[in-house]
């Protein structure tokens, strides 16, 4: 795995969501129960960017027409076919990397 | 914005959303162009390429389930008539989407 | 002659064709484009809709019997041709 720096662990709250751009992609960074969550930072839909939503427990919404994601796995929650892609991320030193393979 | 710009967007967002539902752009050209013109003049309105052929309720829990493709909120039902309720999208074996009745939800099985 | 009336909207092309099959068979027909309407007619229209078991338009009334959706031959068999 390639593990790729994008923030500092205490810059990510509880509950909350925040875009990052590794090597320029567009990531959407989620905790929930501690645990960080990458996925594309795009709505499967029509692009609308995914940072600007809501989050609730593990579910994302998107601010442009509502489609819902679950962020653990990325996938779309009225058809599993279509979803956001789904990075790995871990913690270390007080620091999230994303692996974007 | 130029809407024959718009309508190319509108295909190239809507095509990578219907091909993993076991859909594609209807084969009737000038229906798709049709009802994608009609998208693009109610986005320009609502800010929202809403379906042409169902009606806003001005519900927004309700009026987001009438936004295209509107397959993943309809699937049972789309998949019984092998097409969306505007045609504009059909299942990828139909080849001759003018055979296919519209027919409501309370029609399908008894058709 | 019976009586013929629907309710469509003026961005569906089904609606069109609807409207057209009754032009061809010199049917009269009053409608109502749902969209076009005030705020009150369209809750009533949705009522209806509603009460029919239809998501879409067209929704077309032949006497007492409603047909949804663009299907000329029923509407052949409700008018009768
Ligand atoms: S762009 Fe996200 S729901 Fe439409």
């Amino acid at each position: 795995m390639n593990w790729i720096y994008v923030l500092d662990d205490a810059a990510l709250l509880e509950g909350r969501m925040v875009p990052a751009y590794p090597i320029g992609v567009n990531v959407l960074l989620a905790r929930v129960e501690g645990v960080v969550f990458a996925v594309s930072g795009r709505c499967a839909h029509m692009a609308c960017p995914l940072f600007t939503g809501k989050l609730d427990g593990y579910t994302i919404t998107c601010p442009c027409h509502d489609w819902q994601y679950d962020v653990r796995t990325g996938k779309f929650l009225d058809a599993p076919e279509i979803g956001l892609t789904n990075y790995s991320t871990k913690s270390e030193d007080g620091k999230v990397f994303v692996s974007l393979k | 914005m130029n809407a024959e710009l718009r309508k190319k967007a509108l295909h190239y967002f809507f095509e990578k959303i219907v091909e993993p539902l076991g859909f594609k752009f209807t084969l009737d050209v000038e229906l798709m162009n049709f009802l994608l013109d009609q998208e693009v003049i109610l986005e320009n309105k609502h800010g929202i390429p809403f379906c042409p052929c169902q009606p806003l309720r001005h519900k927004r829990e309700r009026d987001m389930q009438i936004v295209c493709p509107c397959i993943p909120f309809h699937r049972k039902h789309f998949d019984e008539i092998k097409r969306c309720w505007c045609g504009l999208f059909v299942h990828k074996d139909v080849l001759d989407p003018d055979t296919l009745p519209q027919l409501p939800p309370k029609d399908v099985n008894h058709a | 002659m019976k009586k013929v009336s629907m309710y469509t909207l003026s961005t569906c092309p089904w609606c069109r064709k609807t409207k057209n099959y009754f032009t061809q068979h010199n049917i009269p027909f009053t409608y109502i484009d749902y969209d076009l309407a005030d705020e009150a007619t369209q809750s009533r229209i949705l009522d209806e809709l509603d009460a029919a078991g239809a998501t879409g338009f067209p929704f077309v009334k032949i006497d007492d019997e409603f047909i949804v959706g663009y299907l000329p031959d029923r509407y052949a068999k409700a008018i009768g041709i």
